[in-house]
């Protein structure tokens, strides 16, 4: 789950990798095409501009709150945060916004691959 | 696709992440209005407001009891005791713009005492007065309890003025 803050490992090192090679070795060089050509930060801006009209970031803000009261705001940890929010996060994502990204990437990588 | 799928799928976490760490931050700075807190602030100010309504707080009737911001307490009706410059009585400060309304004049009792001698004055007074030419009212109508809807009355020199 660390591939997008991690800066890409130079291609080497993954083709090293002993497992799913074919699959890792595509995907990271789709993620440094992606990082290189800017289209990485675009995404990362839509998505959230989206989240934010639709008002996914408030509900998230909101679980998070309730988590907040009931562990205590001094006692709370990022870890804990991060754990409850992911699975409501990912579930309640508005299917437009999926599509509009989803279809985004596709082009991106359509565009992109050898 | 599947790969868009993942990519999409680290994207979000991505974003999650951010979202968490924000949420984080605000809490443990204390940022966000804590509703803990508040709803203490809230209780605590219901409290408040409900001291200052109670009617059984109100400096009339417990001038002895309230304090005010420096901790000084005052009785209601300021006591100092003077001389009326009109009829040369002595009279409570607190009382003294009542008497000075019947002693110089703006009452009816007051002006019917240029027509009457001091003496008739004096027998309608039903409790009894001191004997000054210048007792300028009561009727024989009047309670004991100055129930004539008037403002303040006339103070005696013993000191027998009473609360509404």
């Amino acid at each position: 789950m660390k591939h997008s803050v991690n800066p890409p490992p130079t291609p080497d090192k993954d083709v090293a990798e002993a497992f799913e090679k074919d699959e890792l070795t595509l995907r990271e060089i789709i993620n440094i095409k992606l990082v290189e050509s800017g289209e990485k930060e675009n995404l990362m801006e839509l998505v959230r501009d989206r989240l934010v009209e639709c008002g996914w970031k408030d509900e998230m803000r909101i679980a998070c709150r309730e988590l907040v009261r009931k562990k205590g705001r001094k006692d709370v940890t990022v870890d804990e945060l991060i754990r409850v929010i992911t699975p409501k996060g990912r579930a309640s994502v508005p299917d437009s916004v999926k599509e509009e990204l989803l279809n985004r990437i596709q082009n991106f990588i359509l565009s992109a691959a050898p | 696709m599947k790969l868009s799928s993942q990519f999409f799928s680290d994207l979000l976490d991505s974003i999650i992440v951010d979202v968490a760490s924000e949420c984080h931050r605000i809490a443990r700075l204390g940022l966000d209005h804590n509703l803990e807190e508040e709803e203490e602030e809230l209780r605590l100010s219901a409290q408040a407001r409900a001291r200052v309504a109670d009617p059984s707080n109100s400096s009339e009737a417990n001038s002895k009891y309230t304090v005010d911001i420096f901790g000084q307490t005052h009785p209601s009706i300021a006591n100092e005791v003077f001389e009326c410059m009109n009829c040369r009585r002595s009279i409570m400060a607190g009382r003294f713009a009542p008497h000075l309304e019947k002693c110089m004049g703006k009452g009816r009792k007051a002006r019917l005492k240029a027509t009457r001698s001091s003496t008739a004055a004096q027998n309608r007074y039903s409790r009894g007065s001191p004997a000054t030419t210048y007792s300028p009212y009561s009727t024989s109508t009047r309670l004991s309890n100055g129930t004539l809807g008037v403002a303040g009355h006339e103070d005696y020199p013993n000191g027998t003025s009473e609360e509404p």
